[in-house]
Protein backbone atom coordinates (compact mmCIF):
# COMPACT_ATOMS: atom_id res chain seq x y z
CA UNK A 1 0.00 0.00 0.00
CA UNK A 2 1.28 3.47 -0.82
CA UNK A 3 0.89 6.62 1.25
CA UNK A 4 0.25 9.99 -0.40
CA UNK A 5 0.34 13.28 1.46
CA UNK A 6 -1.28 16.24 -0.26
CA UNK A 7 -0.89 19.87 0.86
CA UNK A 8 -0.97 19.06 4.56
CA UNK A 9 -0.95 22.06 6.93
CA UNK A 10 -1.19 21.87 10.68
CA UNK A 11 -1.12 24.54 13.36
CA UNK A 12 -0.76 24.24 17.12
CA UNK A 13 -2.27 27.50 18.28
CA UNK A 14 -0.20 30.17 16.55
CA UNK A 15 2.64 27.81 15.73
CA UNK A 16 2.58 26.42 12.19
CA UNK A 17 3.97 22.89 12.48
CA UNK A 18 3.41 21.93 8.84
CA UNK A 19 3.04 24.35 5.94
CA UNK A 20 1.64 22.59 2.89
CA UNK A 21 3.54 19.33 2.80
CA UNK A 22 3.46 16.97 -0.20
CA UNK A 23 5.14 13.60 -0.38
CA UNK A 24 4.67 9.98 -1.25
CA UNK A 25 5.78 6.65 0.12
CA UNK A 26 5.55 4.00 -2.60
CA UNK A 27 4.35 0.48 -2.00
CA UNK A 28 6.99 -1.64 -0.31
CA UNK A 29 9.34 1.26 0.28
CA UNK A 30 11.20 2.12 3.47
CA UNK A 31 11.37 5.88 3.79
CA UNK A 32 13.04 8.00 6.47
CA UNK A 33 11.55 11.31 7.53
CA UNK A 34 14.65 13.20 8.60
CA UNK A 35 14.82 16.57 10.28
CA UNK A 36 15.94 18.47 13.38
CA UNK A 37 13.69 18.55 16.43
CA UNK A 38 10.70 20.83 15.99
CA UNK A 39 10.75 20.38 12.22
CA UNK A 40 7.27 18.83 12.14
CA UNK A 41 8.33 15.30 11.25
CA UNK A 42 6.57 13.57 14.15
CA UNK A 43 3.46 15.66 13.58
CA UNK A 44 3.37 14.50 9.97
CA UNK A 45 3.74 10.87 11.03
CA UNK A 46 0.94 11.23 13.58
CA UNK A 47 -1.30 12.81 10.94
CA UNK A 48 -0.69 9.80 8.69
CA UNK A 49 -1.58 7.45 11.58
CA UNK A 50 -4.75 9.39 12.42
CA UNK A 51 -3.49 10.40 15.88
CA UNK A 52 -3.52 14.03 14.82
CA UNK A 53 -5.69 15.82 12.29
CA UNK A 54 -4.56 18.51 9.86
CA UNK A 55 -6.38 21.78 9.17
CA UNK A 56 -5.72 21.47 5.47
CA UNK A 57 -4.77 18.78 2.99
CA UNK A 58 -5.45 15.13 2.45
CA UNK A 59 -3.99 11.73 3.25
CA UNK A 60 -4.39 8.84 0.81
CA UNK A 61 -3.69 5.16 1.40
CA UNK A 62 -3.31 3.52 -2.03
CA UNK A 63 -5.31 6.33 -3.62
CA UNK A 64 -8.13 5.96 -1.06
CA UNK A 65 -8.88 9.18 0.84
CA UNK A 66 -8.49 8.43 4.57
CA UNK A 67 -8.24 12.07 5.70
CA UNK A 68 -11.32 11.81 7.90
CA UNK A 69 -10.72 8.25 9.10
CA UNK A 70 -9.80 7.80 12.75
CA UNK A 71 -6.69 5.94 13.88
CA UNK A 72 -9.06 3.18 14.86
CA UNK A 73 -10.21 2.81 11.25
CA UNK A 74 -6.84 3.29 9.57
CA UNK A 75 -5.07 0.55 11.48
CA UNK A 76 -1.63 1.65 10.45
CA UNK A 77 0.99 -0.16 12.53
CA UNK A 78 2.57 2.45 14.80
CA UNK A 79 5.73 2.13 16.87
CA UNK A 80 6.31 4.79 19.52
CA UNK A 81 9.62 6.20 20.65
CA UNK A 82 8.99 5.21 24.25
CA UNK A 83 7.37 1.92 23.28
CA UNK A 84 3.96 2.69 24.90
CA UNK A 85 3.57 -0.95 25.89
CA UNK A 86 0.64 -1.88 28.11
CA UNK A 87 2.35 -2.02 31.48
CA UNK A 88 -0.14 -4.33 33.12
CA UNK A 89 -0.09 -6.95 30.36
CA UNK A 90 2.65 -9.46 29.74
CA UNK A 91 4.52 -9.60 26.44
CA UNK A 92 2.14 -12.16 24.95
CA UNK A 93 -0.98 -10.12 25.80
CA UNK A 94 0.61 -6.93 24.49
CA UNK A 95 1.15 -8.54 21.10
CA UNK A 96 -2.27 -10.24 21.15
CA UNK A 97 -4.11 -6.98 21.99
CA UNK A 98 -4.84 -5.90 18.42
CA UNK A 99 -6.36 -9.30 17.68
CA UNK A 100 -8.38 -9.54 20.88
CA UNK A 101 -10.11 -6.18 20.41
CA UNK A 102 -11.54 -7.16 17.04
CA UNK A 103 -15.26 -7.66 16.79
CA UNK A 104 -16.45 -11.19 17.50
CA UNK A 105 -17.02 -11.70 13.79
CA UNK A 106 -13.49 -10.97 12.63
CA UNK A 107 -11.62 -12.12 15.73
CA UNK A 108 -9.38 -15.13 15.13
CA UNK A 109 -9.85 -18.27 17.21
CA UNK A 110 -7.87 -18.43 20.46
CA UNK A 111 -5.58 -21.09 18.97
CA UNK A 112 -4.93 -18.91 15.92
CA UNK A 113 -4.17 -15.90 18.12
CA UNK A 114 -1.72 -18.03 20.07
CA UNK A 115 -0.01 -19.30 16.92
CA UNK A 116 0.22 -15.82 15.43
CA UNK A 117 1.62 -14.20 18.58
CA UNK A 118 4.15 -16.99 19.04
CA UNK A 119 5.39 -16.69 15.47
CA UNK A 120 5.70 -12.90 15.86
CA UNK A 121 7.68 -13.30 19.07
CA UNK A 122 9.87 -15.71 17.16
CA UNK A 123 10.42 -13.07 14.49
CA UNK A 124 11.56 -10.50 17.05
CA UNK A 125 13.57 -13.12 18.94
CA UNK A 126 11.55 -12.91 22.14
CA UNK A 127 9.87 -16.32 22.16
CA UNK A 128 11.17 -17.04 25.68
CA UNK A 129 9.84 -13.77 27.08
CA UNK A 130 6.12 -14.23 26.49
CA UNK A 131 5.24 -14.27 30.20
CA UNK A 132 7.37 -11.27 31.19
CA UNK A 133 5.96 -7.87 31.98
CA UNK A 134 7.31 -4.89 30.01
CA UNK A 135 8.97 -3.57 33.18
CA UNK A 136 11.11 -6.72 33.27
CA UNK A 137 12.59 -6.13 29.82
CA UNK A 138 15.46 -4.03 28.54
CA UNK A 139 14.81 -1.07 26.25
CA UNK A 140 15.75 -2.98 23.11
CA UNK A 141 13.50 -5.87 24.09
CA UNK A 142 10.62 -3.52 24.79
CA UNK A 143 10.95 -1.93 21.39
CA UNK A 144 10.93 -5.36 19.76
CA UNK A 145 7.71 -6.17 21.61
CA UNK A 146 6.30 -2.92 20.27
CA UNK A 147 7.28 -4.01 16.73
CA UNK A 148 5.61 -7.38 17.17
CA UNK A 149 2.49 -5.72 18.59
CA UNK A 150 2.23 -3.35 15.62
CA UNK A 151 2.74 -6.20 13.16
CA UNK A 152 0.13 -8.43 14.81
CA UNK A 153 -2.77 -6.59 13.18
CA UNK A 154 -1.20 -7.23 9.76
CA UNK A 155 -1.00 -3.53 8.92
CA UNK A 156 -0.43 -2.44 5.36
CA UNK A 157 1.80 0.40 6.45
CA UNK A 158 4.23 0.65 9.33
CA UNK A 159 4.87 4.02 10.94
CA UNK A 160 7.78 4.41 13.34
CA UNK A 161 8.35 7.46 15.52
CA UNK A 162 12.04 7.69 16.42
CA UNK A 163 11.97 3.94 17.05
CA UNK A 164 15.55 3.82 18.24
CA UNK A 165 15.62 7.20 19.94
CA UNK A 166 15.46 5.92 23.51
CA UNK A 167 18.07 3.18 23.10
CA UNK A 168 21.80 3.19 23.68
CA UNK A 169 24.18 3.22 20.72
CA UNK A 170 24.91 -0.50 20.48
CA UNK A 171 21.29 -1.68 20.71
CA UNK A 172 20.35 1.07 18.30
CA UNK A 173 22.73 -0.24 15.66
CA UNK A 174 21.57 -3.84 16.12
CA UNK A 175 17.94 -2.95 15.93
CA UNK A 176 18.24 -0.82 12.81
CA UNK A 177 20.12 -3.59 11.03
CA UNK A 178 17.34 -5.90 12.11
CA UNK A 179 14.70 -3.47 10.78
CA UNK A 180 16.43 -3.27 7.39
CA UNK A 181 16.68 -7.05 7.15
CA UNK A 182 13.09 -7.46 8.25
CA UNK A 183 12.03 -4.99 5.59
CA UNK A 184 14.01 -6.83 2.93
CA UNK A 185 12.02 -9.99 3.62
CA UNK A 186 8.54 -8.50 4.11
CA UNK A 187 8.55 -5.28 2.04
CA UNK A 188 5.97 -3.63 4.23
CA UNK A 189 5.49 0.02 3.24
CA UNK A 190 7.26 1.84 6.08
CA UNK A 191 7.90 5.40 7.12
CA UNK A 192 10.15 6.19 10.04
CA UNK A 193 10.95 9.43 11.74
CA UNK A 194 14.48 10.21 12.86
CA UNK A 195 16.77 13.13 13.57
CA UNK A 196 19.85 10.97 12.98
CA UNK A 197 21.25 11.33 9.48
CA UNK A 198 23.41 8.22 9.71
CA UNK A 199 20.41 6.16 10.73
CA UNK A 200 18.28 7.51 7.90
CA UNK A 201 20.94 7.01 5.22
CA UNK A 202 21.86 3.54 6.39
CA UNK A 203 18.36 2.11 6.65
CA UNK A 204 16.10 3.92 4.19
CA UNK A 205 15.47 3.52 0.47
CA UNK A 206 14.63 7.18 0.24
CA UNK A 207 14.98 10.11 2.59
CA UNK A 208 12.55 13.00 3.09
CA UNK A 209 14.29 15.96 4.68
CA UNK A 210 12.00 18.33 6.52
CA UNK A 211 12.59 21.57 8.35
CA UNK A 212 10.31 24.21 9.85
CA UNK A 213 7.23 22.46 8.50
CA UNK A 214 8.47 22.39 4.91
CA UNK A 215 9.96 19.58 2.88
CA UNK A 216 13.49 20.52 1.82
CA UNK A 217 14.41 17.56 -0.33
CA UNK A 218 13.29 14.05 -1.25
CA UNK A 219 15.66 11.49 -2.71
CA UNK A 220 17.78 8.40 -2.24
CA UNK A 221 20.60 8.73 0.30
CA UNK A 222 23.21 9.06 -2.42
CA UNK A 223 21.18 11.65 -4.35
CA UNK A 224 20.73 13.79 -1.28
CA UNK A 225 24.33 13.48 -0.24
CA UNK A 226 25.83 14.21 -3.65
CA UNK A 227 23.36 16.88 -4.57
CA UNK A 228 21.85 18.81 -1.66
CA UNK A 229 18.86 20.83 -2.84
CA UNK A 230 19.56 23.95 -0.77
CA UNK A 231 21.78 25.46 1.89
CA UNK A 232 19.65 24.06 4.72
CA UNK A 233 20.18 20.47 3.56
CA UNK A 234 23.85 21.15 2.98
CA UNK A 235 24.35 22.60 6.44
CA UNK A 236 22.16 20.04 8.19
CA UNK A 237 24.11 17.16 6.65
CA UNK A 238 27.43 18.83 7.43
CA UNK A 239 26.57 19.36 11.06
CA UNK A 240 25.16 15.87 11.34
CA UNK A 241 28.38 14.43 9.99
CA UNK A 242 30.35 16.20 12.68
CA UNK A 243 28.18 15.04 15.54
CA UNK A 244 27.56 11.49 14.29
CA UNK B 1 52.58 -5.26 56.85
CA UNK B 2 49.41 -5.84 58.76
CA UNK B 3 51.14 -4.61 61.90
CA UNK B 4 51.97 -1.28 60.31
CA UNK B 5 48.35 -0.61 59.58
CA UNK B 6 47.07 -1.57 63.00
CA UNK B 7 49.28 0.98 64.79
CA UNK B 8 46.70 3.63 63.96
CA UNK B 9 43.80 3.47 66.39
CA UNK B 10 40.53 3.40 64.47
CA UNK B 11 37.52 5.18 65.77
CA UNK B 12 34.22 3.66 64.79
CA UNK B 13 31.30 6.03 64.41
CA UNK B 14 27.92 5.95 62.79
CA UNK B 15 27.97 8.38 59.93
CA UNK B 16 25.13 10.85 59.85
CA UNK B 17 23.72 12.55 56.85
CA UNK B 18 24.79 16.09 56.17
CA UNK B 19 21.22 17.36 56.34
CA UNK B 20 20.47 15.64 59.67
CA UNK B 21 19.89 17.82 62.72
CA UNK B 22 21.65 17.29 66.01
CA UNK B 23 20.40 14.33 68.12
CA UNK B 24 18.73 16.67 70.62
CA UNK B 25 16.54 18.28 67.98
CA UNK B 26 15.67 14.86 66.64
CA UNK B 27 14.58 13.55 70.04
CA UNK B 28 12.54 16.66 70.81
CA UNK B 29 10.75 16.57 67.46
CA UNK B 30 9.94 12.87 67.60
CA UNK B 31 8.71 13.09 71.19
CA UNK B 32 6.45 16.00 70.33
CA UNK B 33 5.04 14.03 67.43
CA UNK B 34 4.40 10.90 69.50
CA UNK B 35 2.76 12.87 72.32
CA UNK B 36 0.61 14.72 69.84
CA UNK B 37 -0.50 11.48 68.19
CA UNK B 38 -1.24 9.84 71.52
CA UNK B 39 -3.19 12.80 72.83
CA UNK B 40 -5.20 13.74 69.77
CA UNK B 41 -5.58 10.51 67.84
CA UNK B 42 -5.00 7.37 69.88
CA UNK B 43 -6.57 8.48 73.15
CA UNK B 44 -9.91 9.62 71.67
CA UNK B 45 -10.12 6.40 69.68
CA UNK B 46 -9.47 4.43 72.83
CA UNK B 47 -12.12 6.41 74.73
CA UNK B 48 -14.69 5.69 72.02
CA UNK B 49 -14.29 1.95 72.40
CA UNK B 50 -13.93 2.16 76.18
CA UNK B 51 -17.22 4.07 76.51
CA UNK B 52 -18.97 1.90 73.93
CA UNK B 53 -18.33 -1.21 75.97
CA UNK B 54 -18.58 0.50 79.40
CA UNK B 55 -21.87 -1.22 80.15
CA UNK B 56 -20.87 -4.56 78.73
CA UNK B 57 -21.09 -6.26 75.38
CA UNK B 58 -24.79 -6.97 75.77
CA UNK B 59 -25.72 -3.32 76.08
CA UNK B 60 -23.46 -2.61 73.12
CA UNK B 61 -25.29 -5.13 70.96
CA UNK B 62 -28.69 -4.01 72.24
CA UNK B 63 -28.00 -0.51 70.93
CA UNK B 64 -28.32 -1.79 67.40
CA UNK B 65 -31.60 -3.56 68.08
CA UNK B 66 -33.14 -0.17 68.74
CA UNK B 67 -35.30 0.73 65.75
CA UNK B 68 -34.04 4.27 65.34
CA UNK B 69 -30.41 3.19 65.51
CA UNK B 70 -30.90 0.34 63.05
CA UNK B 71 -32.61 2.79 60.70
CA UNK B 72 -29.75 5.28 60.98
CA UNK B 73 -27.24 2.58 60.06
CA UNK B 74 -29.35 1.51 57.11
CA UNK B 75 -29.85 5.09 55.90
CA UNK B 76 -26.13 5.80 56.07
CA UNK B 77 -25.45 2.71 53.96
CA UNK B 78 -28.09 3.75 51.42
CA UNK B 79 -26.74 7.30 51.14
CA UNK B 80 -23.21 5.98 50.63
CA UNK B 81 -24.38 3.34 48.17
CA UNK B 82 -25.92 6.05 45.99
CA UNK B 83 -23.45 8.89 46.33
CA UNK B 84 -20.17 6.95 46.13
CA UNK B 85 -20.84 5.28 42.73
CA UNK B 86 -22.13 8.59 41.35
CA UNK B 87 -19.04 10.44 42.55
CA UNK B 88 -16.85 7.69 41.15
CA UNK B 89 -18.34 8.34 37.73
CA UNK B 90 -18.20 12.14 38.12
CA UNK B 91 -14.62 11.92 39.38
CA UNK B 92 -13.53 9.73 36.50
CA UNK B 93 -15.19 12.01 33.99
CA UNK B 94 -13.64 15.09 35.58
CA UNK B 95 -10.15 13.59 35.72
CA UNK B 96 -10.52 12.44 32.13
CA UNK B 97 -11.57 15.87 30.93
CA UNK B 98 -8.83 17.66 32.89
CA UNK B 99 -5.99 15.46 31.73
CA UNK B 100 -7.00 14.57 28.17
CA UNK B 101 -8.31 17.84 26.82
CA UNK B 102 -6.91 21.32 26.61
CA UNK B 103 -9.64 23.89 26.93
CA UNK B 104 -10.22 27.43 28.13
CA UNK B 105 -10.98 27.55 31.86
CA UNK B 106 -9.35 24.23 32.64
CA UNK B 107 -7.22 25.69 35.42
CA UNK B 108 -10.28 27.34 36.95
CA UNK B 109 -12.21 24.07 36.85
CA UNK B 110 -9.32 22.21 38.44
CA UNK B 111 -9.36 24.52 41.43
CA UNK B 112 -13.17 24.52 41.55
CA UNK B 113 -13.09 20.76 42.07
CA UNK B 114 -11.54 21.49 45.45
CA UNK B 115 -14.28 23.91 46.46
CA UNK B 116 -16.10 21.44 48.74
CA UNK B 117 -12.86 20.93 50.67
CA UNK B 118 -12.37 24.54 51.62
CA UNK B 119 -15.92 25.66 52.05
CA UNK B 120 -17.59 24.85 55.39
CA UNK B 121 -19.83 21.77 55.06
CA UNK B 122 -22.64 23.72 56.70
CA UNK B 123 -22.63 26.06 53.74
CA UNK B 124 -22.65 22.99 51.50
CA UNK B 125 -25.92 21.97 53.13
CA UNK B 126 -27.36 25.46 53.28
CA UNK B 127 -27.03 26.17 49.56
CA UNK B 128 -29.25 23.19 48.81
CA UNK B 129 -31.83 24.34 51.34
CA UNK B 130 -31.82 27.70 49.59
CA UNK B 131 -32.23 26.06 46.20
CA UNK B 132 -34.57 23.15 46.91
CA UNK B 133 -36.07 24.10 50.31
CA UNK B 134 -39.66 25.25 50.86
CA UNK B 135 -38.68 28.93 50.54
CA UNK B 136 -35.98 28.26 47.95
CA UNK B 137 -35.81 28.82 44.19
CA UNK B 138 -37.42 25.56 43.20
CA UNK B 139 -39.41 25.17 46.43
CA UNK B 140 -42.89 26.09 45.12
CA UNK B 141 -42.45 24.04 41.95
CA UNK B 142 -41.22 21.01 43.87
CA UNK B 143 -44.10 21.28 46.30
CA UNK B 144 -46.61 21.61 43.45
CA UNK B 145 -45.23 18.42 41.95
CA UNK B 146 -45.10 16.67 45.30
CA UNK B 147 -41.34 16.14 45.21
CA UNK B 148 -39.48 16.36 48.48
CA UNK B 149 -35.74 16.91 48.38
CA UNK B 150 -34.88 18.73 51.58
CA UNK B 151 -35.62 16.78 54.79
CA UNK B 152 -35.65 13.60 52.69
CA UNK B 153 -33.29 11.07 51.12
CA UNK B 154 -32.57 13.06 47.91
CA UNK B 155 -31.35 16.00 50.01
CA UNK B 156 -29.05 13.76 52.04
CA UNK B 157 -27.62 12.26 48.86
CA UNK B 158 -27.12 15.63 47.17
CA UNK B 159 -25.40 17.12 50.22
CA UNK B 160 -23.17 14.06 50.52
CA UNK B 161 -22.26 14.19 46.84
CA UNK B 162 -21.29 17.84 47.23
CA UNK B 163 -19.02 17.18 50.17
CA UNK B 164 -17.35 14.06 48.74
CA UNK B 165 -17.01 15.25 45.17
CA UNK B 166 -13.26 16.09 45.16
CA UNK B 167 -11.85 12.80 46.42
CA UNK B 168 -11.96 10.61 43.31
CA UNK B 169 -10.95 13.34 40.87
CA UNK B 170 -8.11 14.60 43.06
CA UNK B 171 -6.66 11.13 43.36
CA UNK B 172 -6.79 10.53 39.64
CA UNK B 173 -5.67 13.80 38.09
CA UNK B 174 -1.97 13.65 39.08
CA UNK B 175 -1.80 9.95 38.24
CA UNK B 176 -3.38 10.34 34.81
CA UNK B 177 -1.24 13.39 34.11
CA UNK B 178 1.95 11.43 34.82
CA UNK B 179 0.83 8.45 32.79
CA UNK B 180 0.03 10.48 29.70
CA UNK B 181 -1.97 8.82 26.97
CA UNK B 182 0.58 7.04 24.80
CA UNK B 183 -0.82 3.64 25.74
CA UNK B 184 -4.29 4.78 24.75
CA UNK B 185 -2.92 6.02 21.43
CA UNK B 186 -1.20 2.69 20.86
CA UNK B 187 -4.47 0.89 21.57
CA UNK B 188 -6.21 3.18 19.10
CA UNK B 189 -3.77 2.37 16.30
CA UNK B 190 -4.33 -1.32 17.05
CA UNK B 191 -8.01 -0.87 16.30
CA UNK B 192 -9.50 -0.67 19.81
CA UNK B 193 -12.69 1.35 20.26
CA UNK B 194 -13.03 4.03 22.93
CA UNK B 195 -14.93 1.70 25.22
CA UNK B 196 -12.37 -1.08 24.81
CA UNK B 197 -9.55 1.36 25.49
CA UNK B 198 -11.20 2.48 28.72
CA UNK B 199 -11.79 -1.02 30.07
CA UNK B 200 -8.64 -2.74 28.85
CA UNK B 201 -6.02 -0.01 29.01
CA UNK B 202 -7.03 3.03 31.07
CA UNK B 203 -8.87 1.37 33.95
CA UNK B 204 -6.11 -1.16 34.75
CA UNK B 205 -3.62 1.71 34.66
CA UNK B 206 -5.49 3.81 37.19
CA UNK B 207 -7.27 1.20 39.29
CA UNK B 208 -5.31 1.72 42.50
CA UNK B 209 -5.54 5.47 42.33
CA UNK B 210 -9.25 5.09 41.67
CA UNK B 211 -9.71 2.71 44.60
CA UNK B 212 -7.83 5.12 46.83
CA UNK B 213 -10.20 7.93 45.88
CA UNK B 214 -13.29 5.77 46.24
CA UNK B 215 -12.30 4.68 49.74
CA UNK B 216 -11.73 8.23 50.91
CA UNK B 217 -14.99 9.25 49.28
CA UNK B 218 -16.84 6.45 51.05
CA UNK B 219 -15.33 7.25 54.44
CA UNK B 220 -16.38 10.85 54.14
CA UNK B 221 -19.81 9.93 52.79
CA UNK B 222 -20.58 7.77 55.80
CA UNK B 223 -19.06 10.15 58.32
CA UNK B 224 -20.34 13.49 57.01
CA UNK B 225 -22.13 15.56 59.64
CA UNK B 226 -22.33 19.25 58.80
CA UNK B 227 -23.83 19.38 55.33
CA UNK B 228 -26.12 16.44 55.99
CA UNK B 229 -27.25 17.96 59.29
CA UNK B 230 -28.58 21.06 57.54
CA UNK B 231 -30.67 19.22 54.95
CA UNK B 232 -31.74 16.35 57.17
CA UNK B 233 -34.16 17.92 59.62
CA UNK B 234 -33.19 15.18 62.09
CA UNK B 235 -36.37 13.18 61.70
CA UNK B 236 -35.93 9.98 63.63
CA UNK B 237 -36.52 6.81 61.60
CA UNK B 238 -36.57 8.93 58.49
CA UNK B 239 -33.66 11.26 57.85
CA UNK B 240 -31.19 10.50 60.61
CA UNK B 241 -27.87 9.14 59.43
CA UNK B 242 -25.37 7.59 61.83
CA UNK B 243 -23.38 10.74 62.65
CA UNK B 244 -26.63 12.66 63.29
CA UNK B 245 -28.00 9.83 65.36
CA UNK B 246 -24.87 9.81 67.51
CA UNK B 247 -25.44 13.44 68.37
CA UNK B 248 -29.08 12.82 69.30
CA UNK B 249 -28.20 9.86 71.51
CA UNK B 250 -25.50 11.90 73.20
CA UNK B 251 -27.83 14.82 73.81
CA UNK B 252 -30.31 12.43 75.34
CA UNK B 253 -27.66 11.22 77.76
CA UNK B 254 -27.58 7.75 76.22
CA UNK B 255 -23.81 7.91 76.43
CA UNK B 256 -23.08 4.19 75.98
CA UNK B 257 -25.39 3.97 72.96
CA UNK B 258 -23.88 7.09 71.41
CA UNK B 259 -20.41 5.67 71.76
CA UNK B 260 -21.52 2.27 70.52
CA UNK B 261 -22.66 3.82 67.23
CA UNK B 262 -19.55 5.97 67.21
CA UNK B 263 -17.39 2.89 67.59
CA UNK B 264 -18.89 1.39 64.45
CA UNK B 265 -17.96 4.53 62.51
CA UNK B 266 -14.51 4.37 64.08
CA UNK B 267 -14.03 0.79 62.94
CA UNK B 268 -15.02 1.94 59.48
CA UNK B 269 -12.36 4.61 59.73
CA UNK B 270 -9.73 2.09 60.79
CA UNK B 271 -10.60 -0.29 57.96
CA UNK B 272 -10.50 2.65 55.57
CA UNK B 273 -7.08 3.55 56.88
CA UNK B 274 -5.67 0.08 56.21
CA UNK B 275 -7.21 -0.29 52.75
CA UNK B 276 -6.21 3.27 51.96
CA UNK B 277 -2.60 2.66 52.94
CA UNK B 278 -2.48 -0.38 50.71
CA UNK B 279 -4.18 1.32 47.76
CA UNK B 280 -1.95 4.36 48.22
CA UNK B 281 1.13 2.15 48.12
CA UNK B 282 -0.04 0.44 44.95
CA UNK B 283 -1.08 3.76 43.38
CA UNK B 284 2.34 5.20 44.14
CA UNK B 285 3.95 2.25 42.40
CA UNK B 286 1.74 2.80 39.38
CA UNK B 287 2.79 6.44 39.37
CA UNK B 288 6.48 5.52 39.65
CA UNK B 289 6.16 3.06 36.80
CA UNK B 290 4.44 5.70 34.71
CA UNK B 291 7.25 8.17 35.34
CA UNK B 292 9.92 5.58 34.60
CA UNK B 293 8.49 4.36 31.34
CA UNK B 294 7.63 7.77 29.96
CA UNK B 295 11.18 9.07 30.28
CA UNK B 296 14.59 8.47 28.90
CA UNK B 297 16.64 5.37 28.11
CA UNK B 298 16.01 2.10 29.84
CA UNK B 299 18.38 -0.54 31.16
Amino acid sequence: MSITIKDISKNFGKFAALKGVNCEVRTGELVALLGPSGSGKTTLLRIIAGLEFAEEGQVFFSGRDVTDHSAYQRKAGFVFQHYALFQHMNVFENVAFGLRVRSARSRPKESDIRARVESLLETVQLADYAKRLPSQLSGGQRQRVAFARALAIEPEVLLLDEPFGALDAKVRRELRTWLREFHNTVHLTSLFVTHDQEEAFEVADRVVIISEGLIQQIGTPSEVRSNPANTFVEEFLDVAQFTA
Amino acid sequence: MAGAVSTFPTRVRTPRRATAESPVVKVVLITTLVVFFALFLVLPLFVVFQEAFSKGVETFLKTFEDRATAHAVKLTLIVAAISVPLNTIFGLAAAWAMTRFQFRGRALLTSLIDLPLWVSPVIGGLIYVLVFGAGGWFGPWLRANDIQIIFALPGLVIATIFVTFPFVARGLIPLMQAQGHKEEEAAMTLGASGWQIFWRVTLPKIKWGLLYGVILCNARAMGEFGAVSVVSGHIRNKTNTMPLHIEILYNEYQIAAAFAVASVLSVLALVTLVVKAYAEWRAERQLMEAMQTSEGPNP
